[in-house]
């Protein structure tokens, strides 16, 4: 449970209009690295924006997740180009050294595993994501040494 | 109200200008088949696209929505060319395929001729059987009833009406405008023992103080009470006995 305060901080960075909606539900995002439930009943509150609003927002933000992700996100490339490179191959390796399915984060809470359409950089297919950071050319074998390095910092 | 004329199937009406193609062949004893437009609703419409119809104007043809494409002299629209009735026909089986269980969608299509797909057929959850994401749900309950109880969640196919988090909904009055609305009649919404269910959540209905009978969720006669001051004691009785 996170306090009502801890979510306050963030929306007072913010004018209080429904327009700063998307960027308060981002820096949840990153703070929590989801969007709790109670930030969104606490945002309604300040706000004066429905909940059921601000929830459907949440929804359909690719960007934003309603349940708790992982410390570390890797997101595999699944376009076309990374399609053709062998993304699906490092997806389910991928899927087996870190034991968890697609979509899904692992039970310690360190990695959240997604695949994802596209990031626009197909000349480097296949693409990874860790944390935001762009993988080109990745094989799962690099991939795995990547999250291994990262979660040693 | 500025009035203009406009030519609908060949013939000339006058109507208000800006009012919606739809609306106007409605007022004129013109039928054009519709599913997500609700007159008493403003943002209704624009998104079953089963209204579509050409709008012919300064000499160009445009496949438009009608129930939400505005009337302005000059305009002349046609609703049963053998375009529109093929693009209608397709529209109707896409819709026939996402909610194979909705009697109005069988019996729309049925009447322009579809009654197979030659899409695979969905087989989505129970909640949104026979919804067709029209929004027209959300809209009345953001708009006419005030409440905001559910919106449009997730996108794309999976697209939905729900309560946040799709648990019972604390807004909500169990007014049921919503299942009323509802095109296709895919919100459940029962009574049991004088009591409603809806969207996961129950209301205890006030009885008639007459006939005994449940007509109206507590949760709804408080509202109706803080929003307008009405006096309670008007809803003792259904509207039967009042």
């Amino acid at each position: 449970m996170v306090e009502v305060s801890v979510f306050d901080r963030i929306i007072e960075r913010y004018e209080r209009s429904e327009e700063s909606l998307l960027a308060i539900l981002q820096d949840f995002q990153r703070e929590f690295h989801y969007v709790p439930e109670e930030g969104i009943r606490r945002l309604s509150e300040v706000l004066r924006v429905p909940e059921s609003k601000i929830y459907a927002m949440g929804t359909f933000y690719k960007a934003l997740s309603l349940t708790p992700r992982g410390r570390h996100v890797v997101k595999v490339c699944t376009g076309t180009a990374c399609h053709l490179k062998g993304a699906p191959q490092i997806l389910e390796a991928l899927e087996r050294e870190l034991g968890v399915k697609r979509n899904g984060t692992t039970e310690d809470g360190e990695y959240t595993l997604e695949c994802v359409n596209c990031v626009g950089a197909c000349a480097m297919a296949p693409v990874t994501l860790v944390d935001e950071e762009y993988h080109g050319q990745t094989r799962a074998s690099k991939v795995m040494d990547i999250i291994r390095k990262r979660t040693e910092e | 109200m500025e009035k203009i004329s406009v030519i609908i199937d060949g013939k000339t009406l006058h109507a208000v200008k800006d009012r919606c193609v739809l609306q106007v062949a409605r007022e004129n004893g013109i039928y054009i088949p519709s599913l997500c437009y609700n007159s008493e609703v403003e943002s209704s419409g624009g998104s079953c696209r089963v209204c579509l119809v050409e709008a012919h104007q300064g000499g160009r043809m445009r496949l438009v929505t009608s129930c939400n494409y505005p009337v302005r002299a000059g305009l002349e629209v046609k609703t049963d060319t053998p375009l529109v009735r093929r693009i209608r026909r397709g529209v109707l089986e896409l819709l026939l395929a996402r909610v194979p269980d909705s009697e109005v969608i069988r019996e729309m299509a049925a009447r322009e001729g579809v009654t197979e797909v030659r899409f695979r057929r969905d087989e989505g959850e129970n909640e949104r059987y026979k919804c067709i994401a029209c929004a027209l749900c959300t809209h009345v309950c953001a708009e006419v009833v005030g409440v905001h109880a559910i919106a449009m969640t997730e996108r794309g196919a999976d697209k939905k009406p729900a309560t946040p988090y799709h648990k019972p909904s604390e807004v909500c009055i169990g007014c049921g405008a919503c299942a009323y609305a509802c095109p296709t009649g895919a919100i459940t919404m029962k009574e049991t023992d004088g009591v409603r269910r809806i969207w996961g959540k129950d209301f205890p209905m006030v009885r008639c103080s007459v006939c005994g009978a449940p007509h109206i969720p507590e949760a709804q006669v408080d509202w109706i009470v803080k929003r307008t001051g009405k006096d309670r004691a008007f809803f003792d009785k259904c509207p039967d006995h009042r």
